[in-house]
């Protein structure tokens, strides 16, 4: 039977760095942990509860906590930048 | 030299498969890049043919598609032209709606993913409606003109393979619904007695736009006994005042909520009659279609209301939409005396794009796009 050849119609995803914990030296460090609640109901409990784990296991330095105005927005570029900026480590994306 | 020699040059661009039937349609649902039904396969051929329509550099991103963000290229969006099944002269169409969706106002993240029945619809205003023979009357929604049924497949097959909105990855719906395998018409200027929707946003009447709405499927208002513009609007603000719809608290940031109205032409006559131009009709539903606070529940309130509404007793009676310049209108469909309302996603705003050859003037036709700039 005849081959045919055909145009891949999927596009791959833009090339990205993947973020690697141990070539970053965190689990050797103090970490400033982070976490950007989707606003959605109990996404607040369920990231604390994520938080309070990660402390039993690691040193966490500092905990910064911000909340998206609405879930089906994506935070606003101030608050990326802070989270950017201040934390090593940052959860995020839950849904009730 | 073809237009596809780049592409043909980069990795894992092409796929051989047997020449068949069944194992073309076999490996592309095995690959996640169908909808489920049978796909025109994309030969190099077939895609030169739909890029014939195109005066831009064919390997080129005009945008990135949420939530995979891959590179809308016309050669991208012409492969996924040809599996829907398109004519090469619906190409612009396409690829107009394919960008105008990646605006960031849009929100197409949102929409692709949401566990919400959204899915983005596409209203093509102007000549080229009308030249590549679209559907703007009887069943316009729904099936039997080759241009709507394959223009809307088209962009649904894009959100999937170029966006990666994939059933259960990258789009999460709960339901999902009809309206995400193809979602496209034209409005019914002929019959409209106001403004086109494409004039209303700023467009010239000759421009051909597309305006794309991420909307749920159409909701139905049957009024066959109204005679009157105000009956008529009645039964829209019943129609419209539900409690399960997005846009009734999604308003936040300076954004608000844009639901659509599509007038059947019989009922657009009428209200137009009874001396209604759209601005009356957006204040009368602005003022009427309203859900008093207490028909939500306590939950729903505290979560979604209190904040906007702190000390509103449960009679307060909250607006469908926060302002009456936010009501989009259309008029679409063929007779009958029907009307449909169509609640959008919330967070969201319609994109408006007019059809440009690539030095920037309107395209007056398809053929516009086979001069090459």
């Amino acid at each position: 039977m005849n081959e045919l050849i055909l145009l891949v119609p999927e596009a791959p995803a833009p090339d990205a760095p993947a973020a690697v914990i141990e070539e970053r030296g965190l689990l050797h460090a103090e970490l400033r942990l982070g976490i950007l609640d989707n606003s959605k109901a109990n996404a607040d409990h369920l990231l604390r509860m994520v938080a309070e784990r990660v402390r039993a296991d690691y040193a966490v330095k500092s905990l910064l906590t911000l909340r998206k105005s609405s879930v089906a927005m994506a935070a606003r570029p101030e608050v990326i930048e802070q989270l950017a900026n201040d934390c090593d480590l940052v959860f995020s994306a839950m849904a009730d | 030299m073809s237009r596809l020699d780049e592409f043909l040059n980069e990795a894992k661009s092409t796929v051989r498969v047997a020449d068949d039937h069944v194992a073309v349609q076999r490996l592309f649902l095995e690959r996640g890049w169908s909808d489920g039904l049978p796909i025109v396969p994309p030969t190099a051929a077939r895609v030169e043919a739909m890029l014939a329509y195109c005066d831009r550099p064919a390997n080129a991103a005009i945008a990135a598609m949420a939530p995979r963000y891959g590179a809308v290229t016309p050669i991208r969006v012409a492969i996924n032209a040809v599996m829907a099944g398109c004519e090469p002269e619906f190409f612009p169409v396409v690829l107009a709606a394919a960008e105008a969706m990646c605006d960031p106002a849009f929100n197409l993240y949102a929409c692709q993913a949401t566990t919400h029945p959204v899915a983005p619809l596409v209203i093509v205003n102007g000549p080229i409606a009308r030249e590549i023979g679209m559907n703007a009357r009887v069943n316009a929604f729904g099936p039997g003109n080759l241009a709507n049924a394959t223009i809307g497949r088209a962009i649904r097959l894009a959100l999937i393979n170029i966006g990666g909105g994939i059933p259960g990855a990258g789009d999460m719906a709960t339901h999902g619904a009809p309206s995400k395998y193809s979602f496209c018409v034209a409005e019914n200027e002929d019959e409209n007695p106001w403004q086109p929707l494409h004039v209303e946003r700023g467009y010239a009447r000759g421009a051909t736009t597309v305006t794309v709405i991420a909307t749920e499927p159409p909701h139905n208002v049957n009024d066959h006994s109204s005679t009157t513009a105000e009956g008529i609007l009645k039964l829209v603000a019943g129609t419209m005042r539900t409690t399960g719809n997005n846009d009734i608290y999604n308003y936040q940031d300076g954004t608000y909520p844009q639901p659509l109205l599509v007038f059947g032409p019989e009922h657009a006559q009428t209200v137009a009659n009874g001396g209604l131009d759209k601005r009356d009709v957006r204040q009368y539903l602005f003022e009427h279609a309203r859900v008093p606070l207490g028909a939500f529940s306590d939950e729903y309130i505290e979560l979604r209301f209190r904040r906007k509404y702190p000390d509103a007793p449960l009679d307060t009676l909250i607006p469908i939409f926060k302002r009456p310049e936010d009501l989009m209108i259309a008029v679409i469909g063929g007779p009958g005396k029907h009307s449909v309302v169509m609640p959008t996603f919330g967070a969201t705003q319609p994109i408006t794009l007019a059809l440009t050859r690539a030095d920037g003037t309107l395209a007056r036709s398809v053929l516009d796009f086979k001069k090459r700039s």
